[in-house]
């Protein structure tokens, strides 16, 4: 059965229609990739579904149980817990107490909530930097920040959004590596990557938004071959 | 160290009103305190959740009232009336913590302002209740005795020993939640709302929290200021003056810290006297002046600077 499923989902913002008629499945243990050109919609889907911004119709089912119109807190509880596209941590606080708080959710004992935070941080070789302000971490510790701080809350569905942007080549390669640890860990990854080389890599399927709308949906290879794709990055004489 | 401090700062509050038999330095010294629970109540909110409002007076007048109304219309004991007064504070606190904290930034802070002259507005023309602009008077506090002694409401000393109290008790709270989860929740807040939500902090919850317990204080402090004047109207308890006096205390003394408040109010509190005495009408232009270069060079606050100082120091 399908841990996630969404239907008909739908966005107006005003007279612009964001998001038509989406409809799609995330099968428990998969990492499904959303991609498109820009303005697509493929942010605009991660917050309809993590509760940031409400839906104007549609289903989300998760684990077979509607979250819809739930607040963003009450859905990272259900256990879908997401990344921003721009790395926001609690700039002010230090690295250490932005991992502590997302464990405090499941952990109220603050020391085993902090021990918990230690050695998600180590596993993203961040230990050295606990006592640093989030605010003077590189760009690729805060991407890696974001994720330990996502870990913390024990998601089932972990939304990555752009998690490569702004990366060099080497950076890419190692956050790959993470990606599909974090799988063999259990969790279900869902992510909105222009990385195309990386995304075709560890995506086990993908779909395709364009203009809002789901163009395309299958594996990698197949995608890239896509008439409709194709056209929709490079134009239609392309295709 | 904190601890140490603290009981320095307990024992100086014991001893300190005995230092001068001068009624009007002990009401300086009850001012000081009455601003420091000010401050503290502001500063749960403004400071530790960064939620800034322009319009506490609101909370501190429902006390205010509330105590003098129990005391005059329904004749309950006006200290049962104070406490009384933080629980209506707090309550009041609760719809509009879950309208305002729908808005953001400057918009929250703009609706406080609002909600504040409104209540002002009510009070002043719901004349059955409050008897408007005219205001209510108690012209005697009923007696009451602590071993033996009868305690005598027309010296300062059984108030500065009152507001000293409550004034502790604040601080400890504040002290408290600044350790607790509920606190590290308050600075999640303070950073980043989006941030918060996305790792589970009810947001709307924990702001609507803050300022229901930072309202039961200013509440407290209005029962407190009703008892000791004897004397309040609309335009004294729901001033705007005194709302934005709440955040000078708490920005002066230095935002989200335990001993901010404390500092704020004896600094603020003494150099308005100063400043009254030295230029009479013009005081406010200095008052002013002083203001804008606390803000200019110590935005972090006096106690704010001194701790950063410290723990320099300490390497």
């Amino acid at each position: 059965m399908a841990l996630l499923t969404v239907s008909g989902l739908r966005k107006d913002f005003g007279g612009l229609r964001a998001i038509s008629d989406l409809s799609f499945e995330l099968m428990p243990g998969e990492i499904l990739g959303l991609i498109g050109p820009n303005g697509a919609g493929k942010s605009t889907v991660f917050n309809l579904i993590t509760g940031f911004i409400p839906p104007s119709a549609g289903e989300i089912l998760f684990e077979g149980k509607s979250i819809l119109n739930l607040k963003p807190s009450a859905v990272v509880k259900k256990g879908i817990a997401r990344t921003f596209q721009v790395a926001r941590p609690f700039r002010n606080l230090s690295v250490l107490e932005n991992v502590v708080l997302p464990a405090l959710l499941h952990e109220p004992s603050r020391p085993r909530a902090e021990a918990k935070a230690r050695a998600l941080l180590e596993r993203m070789q961040l230990a050295a930097k606990s006592g640093t302000n989030a605010a003077d971490l590189s760009l690729s510790e805060q991407k890696r920040l974001e994720i330990a701080r996502t870990l913390a809350t024990d998601p089932k569905i972990l939304f990555l959004d752009e998690p490569m942007g702004g990366l060099n080549p080497s950076e890419v390669e190692d956050a790959c590596r993470l990606v599909q640890r974090i799988r063999q860990d259990g969790i279900t990854i869902i992510l909105v990557e222009h990385h195309m080389k990386a995304i075709m890599a560890i995506s086990d399927r993908l779909i395709v938004l364009h203009h809002g709308v789901k163009i395309a949906e299958g594996i990698p290879q197949d995608v890239v071959r896509n008439r409709d794709v194709i056209a929709a990055y490079l134009g239609k004489r392309a295709a | 160290m904190t601890r140490i401090l603290a009981a320095a700062g307990i024992a100086l509050l014991l001893v300190a009103p005995l230092l001068t038999g001068n009624t009007f330095y002990q009401h300086l010294m009850i001012m000081v305190l009455f601003s420091t629970l000010l401050g503290t109540s502001w500063n749960l909110l403004g400071g530790f959740a960064g939620q800034v409002s322009f319009g506490h007076a609101a909370f501190l007048g429902v006390g205010a009232y509330t105590t003098m109304l129990f005391y005059l219309k329904l004749n309950l004991s006006p200290w049962l009336g104070m406490l009384a007064g933080g629980g209506l504070g707090a309550l009041f606190a609760l719809p509009i913590g879950l309208i305002c904290f729908r808005l953001r930034g400057p918009y929250f802070s703009l609706a406080t302002l609002a909600v504040a002259e409104i209540v002002r507005l009510v009070a002043l023309n719901w004349e059955q209740l409050t008897n408007g602009p005219v205001g209510l008077l108690i012209t005697t506090l009923p007696q009451i005795s602590i071993a033996g002694r009868a305690i005598d409401w027309e010296s300062k000393i059984p108030f500065y020993y009152l507001v000293a109290t409550l004034a502790v008790l604040a601080m400890t709270l504040i002290y408290a939640v600044s350790r607790s989860r509920f606190g590290a929740y308050l600075a999640a807040v303070r950073e980043d709302i989006d941030s918060a939500e996305a790792v589970g902090i009810d947001s709307v919850r924990v702001r609507v929290l803050a300022l229901a317990l930072s309202a039961f204080v200013a509440g407290v402090a209005g029962g407190f200021y009703a008892l000791y004047f004897r004397y309040i109207d609309p335009d004294a308890v729901f001033a705007i003056s005194l709302s934005v006096e709440m955040v000078f205390i708490a920005v002066v003394g230095g935002l989200a810290t335990t001993a901010g408040p404390i500092v704020g109010a004896v600094v603020l509190v003494s150099v308005a006297e100063v400043f009254r005495e030295r230029f009479a009408a013009g005081h406010l232009i200095f008052y002013g002046l002083f203001m804008m270069l606390v803000i200019r060079y110590l935005p972090e606050g006096i106690w704010g600077r001194l701790r950063l100082l410290f723990r320099f120091a300490q390497g």
